[in-house]
């Protein structure tokens, strides 16, 4: 058989890609080549193994999730909900997605004064980021140390810069809105605990990160270049 | 249940399987497929009936995949690298559970699209077209991701 028979092909026969006949003589070839058969053995015998402690995680069961729980991060409803200019706020952490007017705010409950001694009111430029942050945002590239770290920074589909942070006691992503780094999204930092991640925090906020973005995040070279413009 | 929950319910303990061949960690993979489980569920709507309900719920799943990777990969230069997955909820003895650690170790040190060729064919057992489906790639490029990654394998752990 003057066929070249290659590991590709001896492969394919293995995981029953071939038709009878190409599979009857790929089975003939290998059986009286043994260099050939010595590669089939190999690769049959890793896959018995994939198989063996692979396997037995199908048989376990898995709970379906409810539809309710499907329903926690519908961002359709959160969209009508911001339709409808209902202000929906709940208990610890508050999401305002999309290109947003301070007009169309939703009730949110970030304590601590984080942003002004009162808490954050009903007012343009109420999720405006105080000077710190704002310059930690300005500055800062993404996965530099500092009391503000960076950890992404991308465009939203109206084109306009984003950046996900973590600071000592607010996390969240802001976007440039009216020349300043407006919140879009903020969670309680956990400082004290040393836990960056916030248990269930960082899910969230990719979620909204998802929403949000559009494209691929910015490079290192994006994203210098995009602070030389003054994230404009 | 409606039959298209049916599929997705006797979809997922493989969906976890798969999941366990992606994310080569337990925590991990419980949390995907739990989320894949919900995208599905959300998304219901852009299944088509007729056509490939596993491919779908699979893309579905890599595509979760992709993105918390990509999240993770800005972050992981920030945060502490999340804790190993624990070991309970597995099936099998000490033995089996040892021996699929390692395997997935192995899993670690294949580049990305040779991991996800062998584990949708290798360990899902989906055929090279699905495979491809899932993957949206045609099928030569499938197949030479696949042979790479199994070659690889084989260098790794030896033929037995």
């Amino acid at each position: 058989m003057a066929e070249q028979i290659d590991e590709a092909m001896v492969i394919a026969w293995l995981d029953g890609e071939l038709d009878e006949v190409t599979a009857a003589r790929v089975a003939a070839t290998v059986a009286s080549d043994p260099a050939l058969r010595t590669m089939a053995d190999a690769h049959r015998a890793i896959r018995a193994r994939f198989a063996t402690a692979f396997g037995p995680i199908a048989d376990e069961p898995v709970t379906m999730p409810t539809p309710a729980s499907a329903q926690v991060v519908s961002l359709a409803a959160v969209r009508a909900a911001r339709a409808k200019e209902v202000a929906a706020p709940p208990a610890r952490r508050w999401v305002v997605p999309g290109a947003i007017a301070a007009s169309l705010l939703v009730g949110v409950l970030v304590g601590h004064g984080a942003f002004a001694p009162n808490g954050v009111g009903d007012r343009a430029g109420a999720l405006a980021l105080a000077a710190p942050l704002a310059r930690a945002l300005d500055n800062q590239l993404a996965g530099a140390p500092g009391g503000v770290r960076v950890a992404l920074s991308f465009r939203d589909h109206g084109g306009a810069y984003c950046r996900s942070f973590t600071a000592t006691h607010l996390s969240g992503i802001a976007c440039r809105g009216g020349d300043r780094w407006q919140l879009r999204y903020a969670a309680p930092g956990n400082a004290d605990t040393g836990d960056y991640r916030m248990a269930g925090g960082d899910a969230q906020q990719a979620e909204m990160v998802a929403a949000l973005i559009a494209g691929e995040p910015l490079d290192a070279a994006a994203e210098r270049e995009a602070r030389e413009r003054g994230w404009r | 249940m409606d039959e298209f929950e049916r599929a997705l319910a006797s979809l997922l303990p493989r969906l976890r399987r798969f999941a366990h061949g992606l994310t080569r960690d337990r925590a991990d993979a419980d949390d995907l497929t739990q989320r894949t489980a919900e995208r599905a569920l959300k998304a219901r709507g852009q299944w088509q009936p007729g056509t490939n309900f596993d491919a779908w719920a699979y893309r579905i799943m890599r595509n979760l995949w992709i993105d918390t990777v990509r999240g993770r990969q800005r972050r992981d230069k920030w945060i502490a690298p999340e804790e190993e997955g624990t070991d309970v909820g597995i099936a099998g003895d000490a033995e089996t559970q040892a021996e699929l650690h390692f395997l997935m170790r192995a899993m670690d040190r294949l580049p990305d699209e040779q991991r996800e060729a062998v584990a949708l064919v290798m360990i899902e057992g989906l055929s090279y077209a699905d495979a491809a489906e899932v993957l949206d790639v045609p099928a030569g490029t499938l197949t030479s991701r696949l042979v790479r990654g199994r070659q690889a394998l084989v260098k790794m752990l030896g033929g037995n």
